[in-house]
């Protein structure tokens, strides 16, 4: 067997450890940052950055959550981040139109489901996106974690680093919000 | 049991309820169809969130992940040619400079550096204020019907606090009358007054202020201010009247002459050193504008003028203008 410099060695097998970590967790990730976000650029940049973010600290990554949970936590930094920094650049906002309501109900509902049920249900998504993006940050967050992720409390809160009951205010304010947004809708 | 409230449901959906809340939600009929609403429709929500990530998840023109990852870590910013990278941009930086020095040497570029614009100052020197001449002035005299009288000069002074007539009887701060005036030939005499002058009833002259004479001021002297003498002064007593020169006649106003009006114009003047007449006033006037005619041709004249001890001085004199027709 040749030998070979473990230094130079290393990041390769880092790099291929890592591999499987990101196909295993970079469609939950995008997910995140595309349903936090709303905008498919914007949220490949910052999976692409939550991933290279990971791996430069994996050296800090102590097992001490799950690896999801550790990317999760990233990637909610990285929204943070993001909403401070797009904050300044409010003309982006302008700019960027609102995501085009096609791809956020051009989904299949369940086949089963009558036309009028169906587009009940398009509206009510609709209504819940809308509802979603007016949430501030945090609320928004804690309430894709919840609801898109289908994580729970203890979860959250590992990812976002906040305390149990305040994910539990958050979550419910969040909650309030939305549902008030769907009886808008109705 | 009432129905759930609407924070009751909320709760019920991020599972932080009460047992109590939990098993209403189970057993009431209208809630339990609240709750399955909502959760359905958060359940759609979760599915076209899905829907749309998986859509849009293309790595289509997005740079992989571990191509960032090496370009981030492994290469850094220059990718390993930190040195040629080095030369290059100090190789761009001579080039830069080489071609400014290049371009200051290039005709056009002379030729507008020689072009100066001149800055145009001109000589204020004509312009500057005349120093004053040094010039006797004097004035004072408070205002009484006589002239003043002989007498001995007050003490001189910057600045004359008690004017030399009259001094209050048995003053409780004792001051010296004082006068402004240069040096003066000193008398004894009784009395304050001007030594120049001639023995009188005593007075301190006809003048204006609080000092000797006939003029305005605290001086001595028919002039106005501090000081000794006058501005002007008058024929007589070693003075020469100033001759006239050059005296162009005064022209005949149209409605004199169509009035056939005829007389004479008194003008008082001062002739200054340099001959020219200043400060012409009316003394008699004769009217339709042939005032103002004299007034003209007198400002036109020219005279030697009045000599004290051989030197120039102001005169003020008198001169009749005579209109006639012929």
């Amino acid at each position: 067997m040749p030998e070979s410099s473990p230094v130079a060695d290393e990041p390769l097998a880092g790099i291929d450890d890592f591999e499987s970590i990101v196909r295993e967790h970079r469609p939950r990730v995008f997910r995140f940052l595309l349903a936090s976000l709303r905008d498919k650029e914007s949220a490949e940049n910052l999976t692409q950055d939550c991933f290279v973010r990971a791996f430069k600290a994996r050296d800090q990554f102590r097992g001490e959550s799950k690896p999801g949970t550790w990317l999760m936590h990233i990637a909610a930094n990285l929204i943070r981040d993001h909403e401070a920094n797009s904050r300044l650049k409010f003309w982006r906002r302008k700019l960027r139109s609102d995501v085009d309501p096609n791809d956020l109900s051009d989904w299949i509902p369940d086949q089963q489901r009558s036309p009028e049920a169906i587009a009940l249900a398009r509206e009510q998504v609709e209504a819940i996106w809308k509802a979603a993006s007016t949430l501030s940050e945090r609320q928004r967050t804690v309430f894709l974690l919840r609801f898109v992720e289908d994580m729970d409390v203890l979860e959250i809160a590992a990812v976002t680093g906040m305390k149990e009951g305040t994910v539990k205010t958050h979550l419910f304010r969040a909650v309030q919000s939305v549902r008030l947004g769907l009886e808008e809708g109705k | 049991m009432k129905h759930l409230s609407k924070d009751q449901i909320s709760k019920c959906l991020i599972g932080d309820a009460t047992p109590e809340e939990t098993q209403h939600a189970w057993d009431c009929a209208d809630c339990r169809a609240e709750l399955t609403r909502v959760e359905s429709a958060f359940s759609d929500f979760r599915s076209s969130a899905q829907h749309w990530s998986q859509r849009a998840d293309a790595t289509d023109g997005a740079i992989p992940w571990n191509v960032r990852i090496e370009v981030a870590t492994l290469k850094g910013l220059y990718g390993g040619h930190e040195t040629i990278a080095g030369i290059g941009s100090l190789l761009i930086h001579v080039a830069a400079v080489g071609l400014l020095l290049f371009a200051g040497t290039l005709p056009p570029v002379q030729k507008a550096m020689k072009d100066f614009v001149p800055l145009f100052a001109p000589d204020l020197k004509p312009l500057q204020p005349k120093p004053k001449t040094e010039q006797s002035k004097g004035g004072g005299g408070s205002p009484q019907k006589t002239a003043e009288t002989k007498g001995e000069l007050p003490k001189v002074a910057a600045r004359s606090f008690v004017p030399p007539i009259r001094p209050q009887d048995d003053p409780k701060l004792a001051l010296n009358p004082t006068i402004v005036a240069p040096d003066m030939p000193n008398i004894n005499a009784p009395n304050y007054g001007n030594p120049l002058a001639g023995i009188g009833i005593p007075s301190a002259g006809n003048g204006i202020g609080t000092g000797i004479g006939a003029g305005k001021g605290p001086g001595v002297g028919p002039g106005n201010g501090g000081g000794f003498g006058g501005a002007v002064y008058k024929i007589g007593g070693g003075v020469s009247a100033p001759v006239p020169i050059y005296k162009p006649e005064p022209e005949y106003s149209e409605e004199a002459r169509r009035a056939k009006w005829q007389g004479a114009v008194l003008l008082a003047i001062v002739v200054d050193e340099n001959g020219v007449p200043k400060d012409v006033k009316v003394v008699r006037s004769l009217g339709l504008g042939l005032d103002q005619k004299a007034i003209e041709a007198v400002q036109k004249w020219r005279f030697k003028p009045g000599l004290k001890d051989g030197k120039a001085v102001p005169v003020s004199a008198n001169i009749e203008v005579n209109f006639r027709l012929l």
